[in-house]
């Protein structure tokens, strides 16, 4: 349970602030409204690209991260489908470092020819890193690629290809900043010793004569119905066979996302959840298996994915999760596996919401989906669903039509 | 004009940590438990600490699979009901192994603890090692362990630690997968009955513990059954090689380390290094940050930190880079720890550096788990939890000489250890004969 006080200022920065009394730490998070479903087609992996660049100095501050480890702070940002987030940690007496170091970063930020195309290659490497040399790195890339067709999830955050971060220029640099880094567009979050009131003057001291600016209406192509299943099998240099289905589901505010949540645990929530005793144990098909939601704002996907062992084809491993989505559909799950994941729910809940910037994330996260109600209220959701729901949502959930399967094959090549 | 009227506030560099002591009781048996009754959050967290890390193994893959089949079923219940047991009260069971601890953690909400502590009774005190367990673990384990192994980085460190200690040694040590197949039940009881003692045991717990879940800990720890202690006599001494390259097909990276051989962390050198360390490579911005991600755009990611253990201690720089650019990535990395040894570090900086330790000691303390790691790791070296605060002075008296002849002292280019894993567009020399 976290309380908390909202504000917006004049300028249209939302403010939200929680006071934790039992730490020494305040955590200052911002989340703007804009991730990689919000690119150009032809310059995919931008949002990420820029994330990055918003460490690279004002025309005050040259160097970002000096002044936040002066203060005894950390702070990092992260880049999704839907949103960007920058967050800081550090002792609640230095807030105001954070507070102006954010601040001025909203419009002040100062990028030169020589900083972006270092950060392009910072970020070539981290594409390479993270999804070329990896064995199954490029898995999301090719799920994405196959499930949507239309809608921008159909590219990963890192982008679709190096060469689309490599091409970015710095007045696509100063359009996407004025596009979408504006107080409007923002959410500001702050959790710690600070109470909440204060907070509210704090952020007035810094924000307060930020320029606010219109913003744009953001419009998305909607994804068509998926109508006939689709299927890639590639060969790579991979020690196992793994199999990966996904399906579409409904968007982070509809009801159905905590039916497929729900529908997830079920599966794969905890050593004794379905597919680990089934596949794993009773089965001996697989080494390891998950099921888990992509967590979009936008309709996601559900994934069902898993490494099998050597003697096991495919075929055998694809149908064994079949057989699982079937008993979903058709076996109403009992009281006590509902009661179980309803309390795993509960816990996990509960646990990230032990320290300040988990709270200060949390904070933003359900202020950018528009529902503040949520923050508190998905344990009430959770604990409503009932067995013939998770039925009925499995049955529209877990059609083969609209279904994406992506097989990897081993290639005869160690490395 | 936006608020560019207002300066950059004032910083406050905060001087005490202060943690709370937890209160140690010896049991019957032997076992130490502390209790840390300081936090005001409704949830419940016990970790039994046990000596009991992959250097005792003398069987591959032993201490390992131990420690995770404890839960795969015991003497009254199956692995599946065991783990039905901690799912359906949402608590949280962890396995963490290192070179020389295992540390077994249950965490659950206060109103279920008492059932997590009946759970967690069953998986120490009565693991039941089955065979049909043991098998599907076994198969399991080879395959994950053969996905990790097909990693560049998973690699290079598996190499690197045999570089650094000796192919045999039991900190350096790797075996090959298949050495799962020959993994037995009594292979698993001995190293169980050997290591999970009272006297390889000390007990931490945390959160709002009332006087009855105190003494149903008490009673679980007060159980471990007594045996031996582990002796430390006939460790072997570590011996390091100057470079290693495996080949990688087809990579776009090259993953690599650069390290030397250290010390315990008993050793007085211990915090001073923890600075120097820091310096060289310990946070975002760091000098090796500064130079091969923010300068060349070599990489990603790179750092650089101390790992000690309880009989040996190194220093390892870890990075992946674009395969073109290996060789200069290399020599940079020299480059900066050599600048380490000949030039005094700016006072600034310095300061910059003795903060952001202090942060970070804080931010590991937020949350009511922290302090319990925080306590696990004073115990293990043999400190209290005062140590925090003689730590961060000793960080902050650190003088720009002291880094400098430290970095004198273990940065020598001529004794350290270099291990790459990629594609070598040199053709197989990459400069390593250094």
């Amino acid at each position: 349970m976290i309380k908390y006080t909202e504000h917006t200022l004049s300028n249209g920065l939302t403010v939200l602030a929680h006071h934790d009394a039992d730490t020494r730490m305040a955590a200052v998070n911002i989340v703007y409204k804009v991730g990689s479903r919000n690119e150009n087609p032809k310059r995919t992996g931008f949002a990420h690209l820029f994330e990055h660049l918003m460490f690279r100095g004002t025309k005050r501050i040259p160097d970002f991260d000096i002044p936040v480890q002066e203060a005894c702070g950390e702070n990092n940002a992260f880049t999704g489908n839907d949103y960007t987030d920058y967050y800081i940690t550090l002792p609640a007496e230095n807030i105001e470092t954070a507070l102006w170091l954010e601040s001025d970063r909203m419009t002040g930020l100062d990028i030169t020819e020589q900083a972006l195309e270092a950060e392009k290659k910072v970020v070539i490497e981290e594409f390479n890193q993270r999804y070329l040399n990896q064995p199954y790195g490029d898995m999301w890339m090719l799920l994405r690629s196959m499930a949507y067709k239309v809608h921008p999830y159909r590219w990963a955050t890192i982008g679709m290809t190096p060469e689309h971060i490599a091409g970015a220029s710095l007045s696509e640099v100063r359009d996407f900043y004025r596009r979408w880094y504006n107080p409007a567009n923002a959410i500001l979050s702050i959790a710690g010793d600070i109470p909440e009131a204060h907070a509210m003057e704090l952020t007035e001291k810094w924000f307060g004569d930020v320029a606010g600016k219109e913003l744009p209406p953001m419009q998305l192509p909607a994804e068509p119905e998926q109508t006939e299943a689709r299927r890639l099998e590639v060969t790579r240099p991979v020690p196992a066979t793994s199999v990966t289905v996904a399906f579409k589901m409904g968007g982070r505010l509809d009801r159905n996302f905590y039916d497929c949540d729900l529908i997830s645990d079920l599966l794969a929530g905890g050593a004794s959840a379905r597919l680990n005793q089934s596949l794993i144990k009773e089965r001996g098909l697989f080494s390891a298996v998950n099921a888990y939601i992509s967590g979009d704002v936008d309709p996601g996907l559900f994934i069902v994915t898993g490494h099998l062992l050597p003697e096991v084809s495919a075929e055998q491993g694809e149908t064994a999760i079949w057989d699982e989505l079937e008993k979903l559909k058709s076996v109403p799950a009992s009281d006590y596996e509902l009661d179980k994941v309803k309390n795993k729910f509960e816990a996990g809940t509960i646990f990230g919401e032990l320290n300040v910037m988990n709270k200060a994330m949390n904070l933003g996260f359900y202020k950018m989906l528009g529902d503040m109600a949520l923050l508190n209220g998905e344990i009430d959701i959770f604990r409503s669903i009932t067995a013939a729901e998770v039925m009925e949502a499995a049955r529209s959930t877990f059609r083969p039509e609209t279904s994406s399967t992506l097989i990897y094959h081993p290639e005869n090549r160690q490395r | 004009m936006t608020n560019h009227t207002h300066n950059r506030p004032a910083i406050v560099v905060p001087d005490k940590i202060s943690i709370c002591q937890p209160q140690s009781t010896v049991l019957p048996n032997g076992v130490t438990l502390h209790i840390l009754n300081c936090s005001d959050q409704d949830v419940a967290r016990v970790s039994f600490v046990f000596h009991a890390g992959t250097s005792f193994q003398t069987t591959p893959f032993s201490a390992s699979s131990a420690a995770n089949l404890l839960a795969e079923g015991t003497s009254k219940f199956t692995a599946q009901q065991i783990a039905e047991q901690l799912d359906f009260y949402g608590s949280f069971y962890e396995v963490s192994l290192d070179r020389d601890y295992a540390v077994i953690t249950f965490v659950s909400l206060l109103k279920f603890f008492p059932q997590t502590l009946e759970t967690a009774r069953e998986i120490l005190l009565s693991p039941a090692f089955d065979k049909k367990e043991i098998e599907i673990y076994c198969n399991k384990r080879k395959q994950r362990l053969a996905v990790e192994r097909s990693k560049a980085a998973f690699q290079a460190r598996e190499i690197f630690s045999q570089a650094i200690f000796g192919n045999d040694h039991p900190y350096g040590v790797s075996y090959p997968e298949s050495l799962y197949d020959e993994l037995t039940r009594r292979q698993l009881f001995e190293f169980y009955n050997k290591h999970y003692t009272a006297e390889n045991c000390f007990v931490v717990c945390s959160g709002k513990l009332d006087a009855s879940a105190q003494a149903m800990i008490a009673a679980l720890a007060g159980n471990i059954p007594r045996g031996n202690a582990d002796s430390a006599a006939g460790f072997p001494k570590a011996h390091s090689v100057r470079s290693r390259y495996k080949k990688y097909d087809g990579a776009v990276q090259s993953a690599v380390r650069i390290g030397k051989l250290l010390f315990p962390r008993t050793h007085p050198d211990f915090v001073p290094m923890q600075v120097v360390t820091t310096i060289l490579g310990g946070y975002f911005g760091s000098r090796l940050v500064h130079n091969l991600r923010e300068e060349h755009g070599y990489t990603y990611g790179v750092y650089a930190a101390m790992a000690n253990l309880e009989h040996e201690g190194y220093m390892a720089v870890a990075t992946e880079v674009a395969t073109e650019a290996t060789e200069d990535a290399v020599r940079q990395i020299f480059v900066e720890m050599d600048r380490m040894r000949t030039d005094l570090v700016d006072e600034h900086e310095l300061e910059m550096v003795k903060n952001i330790m202090t942060g970070e000691v804080m931010r590991v303390l937020d949350g009511p788990f922290g302090i319990a790691d925080v306590t696990i790791e004073n115990i293990q070296n043999g400190n209290d939890n005062d140590y925090l605060d003689r730590f961060l002075e000793t960080v902050k008296s650190t003088t720009p000489e002291q880094v400098r002849e430290m970095a004198g002292r273990y940065f020598d280019p001529e004794t350290s250890t270099t291990v790459i894993v990629g594609e070598d567009p040199s053709g197989g020399s990459f400069g390593l004969d250094r």
